[in-house]
């Protein structure tokens, strides 16, 4: 940091070439480009460097990579710690076991939710045909849902805690349309397709 | 209506893919950070909310590419090359990424020879378009801290594009007008 107080901090020239500095310190700002080479160099620098990155830019994505995207619900491991648990069905709903204690899900269909109807409707639908698939499915998904730490906030931990908890009828629904395509392709060819009215 | 797996891996794939490439600087990295990306997703879905979805999947992404790098010091650290082929040192030729993704090679080249973080806060920033406060977010550090990467990130890049193409820094200006 070898520039005098008098010139713009590093970080006010970034800001400044990307348009974060508040009205006031891009006033400022300019005055002082206005008659200082050496930051009027330094702010040209930050530009040359942003636009060098900025190519419009379409990327391929290799076709076996979207591929094995597709192929995520029939394939992702989940990871667990210890044994897989155990599943059963008792009452309203069914019950899976884990190393990490006892899930719940209800099987009957839910209730209309009350933000989002919509996203339910088809759901509803599809667990007329596939009921006990969806539930094996949904299962399957939470009691292997990992232990292992995920570096960002929204970890499967918390999803993990949410499900525990009494699945909330317009989360589940967002949990489950990869799984009911497991379910429904494999082994009930004369089910609807689920989305669509 | 909530989206299929299929829309979500059409419509997210090829921005994650370009992001997992500009990070890591070769293919089977970024292909390996792109599944895992989606594999998280998939694993999450319940907390999946219409608008926040980039921002998630940035965060995932940048996370898991700075995971896999501590990683690696670390194996490089302990001299337990378990993976050794794919450690930094093997990164591939010029023409190898351009036709591996058409991105430009120079450009691969320079953030290549940027320190991780300083990369992932001019990568977001210059190439996704997140604000500061994006970054910030996504990068759990103070916005300080992201206006001073992105400015010597910058000024490192730009050096590497001088070494690299010592034509280029003249010309830089005449080609993106």
């Amino acid at each position: 940091m070898s520039i005098p107080e008098s010139h713009l901090a590093q970080e006010a020239i970034a800001a400044l070439v990307d348009g974060e500095l508040s009205g006031g310190a891009a006033g400022r700002a300019a005055r002082h480009l206005a008659g200082c080479l050496q930051c009027r160099l330094a702010v040209s620098a930050q530009r040359e460097a942003k636009a060098a990155l900025q190519a419009p830019e379409d990327v391929a994505v290799p076709g076996d990579l979207m591929s094995r995207l597709r192929a995520i619900p029939f394939t992702a491991e989940m990871p667990s710690a210890g044994p897989p648990g155990s599943l059963g069905v008792g009452g309203a709903g069914l019950t899976g076991t884990g190393p990490r204690g006892a899930f719940s899900f209800p099987l009957a269909a839910p209730a209309a939710p009350a933000s989002r109807p919509g996203q339910a409707r088809w759901l509803r639908r599809s667990m007329t045909g596939a009921l006990a698939g969806i539930g094996v499915g949904v299962a399957v998904l939470a009691v292997s849902l990992p232990s292992g730490d995920l570096p960002a906030d929204d970890s499967p931990a918390r999803v993990a805690n949410a499900i525990r908890h009494t699945v909330p009828d317009d989360e589940r629904t967002d949990i489950v349309p990869p799984v009911v395509r497991t379910v429904t392709v494999g082994s009930t060819a004369s089910l609807p397709p689920g989305g669509t009215p | 209506m909530a989206p299929t797996w299929e829309q979500v891996v059409r419509d997210h794939s090829a921005r994650v893919y370009r992001l997992a490439y500009r990070l890591s600087g070769n293919q089977q990295d970024a292909e390996d950070l792109t599944q895992e990306t989606f594999v998280r997703v998939f694993r999450s879905l319940a907390d999946f909310s219409p608008g926040t979805f980039e921002g998630w999947l940035h965060r995932i992404t940048t996370n898991l590419f700075l995971d896999m790098v501590r990683r690696r010091q670390r194996i490089r650290f302990d001299a337990l090359p378990e993976d050794t082929e794919r450690l930094p040192g093997t990164s591939p030729s010029p023409e190898q990424v351009y036709t591996d993704t058409h991105l430009d090679p120079q450009v691969q080249a320079a953030l290549d020879a940027l320190s991780p973080e300083f990369r992932v806060a001019v990568v977001l920033c210059d190439i996704e378009g997140l604000t500061y406060e994006e970054i910030a977010a996504t990068l759990g550090i103070k916005l300080g801290t992201v206006r001073s990467r992105i400015h010597r990130g910058r000024v490192q890049l730009r050096e590497a594009l001088a070494h690299l193409a010592p034509r280029r820094g003249a010309g830089a200006e005449a080609v993106t007008p």
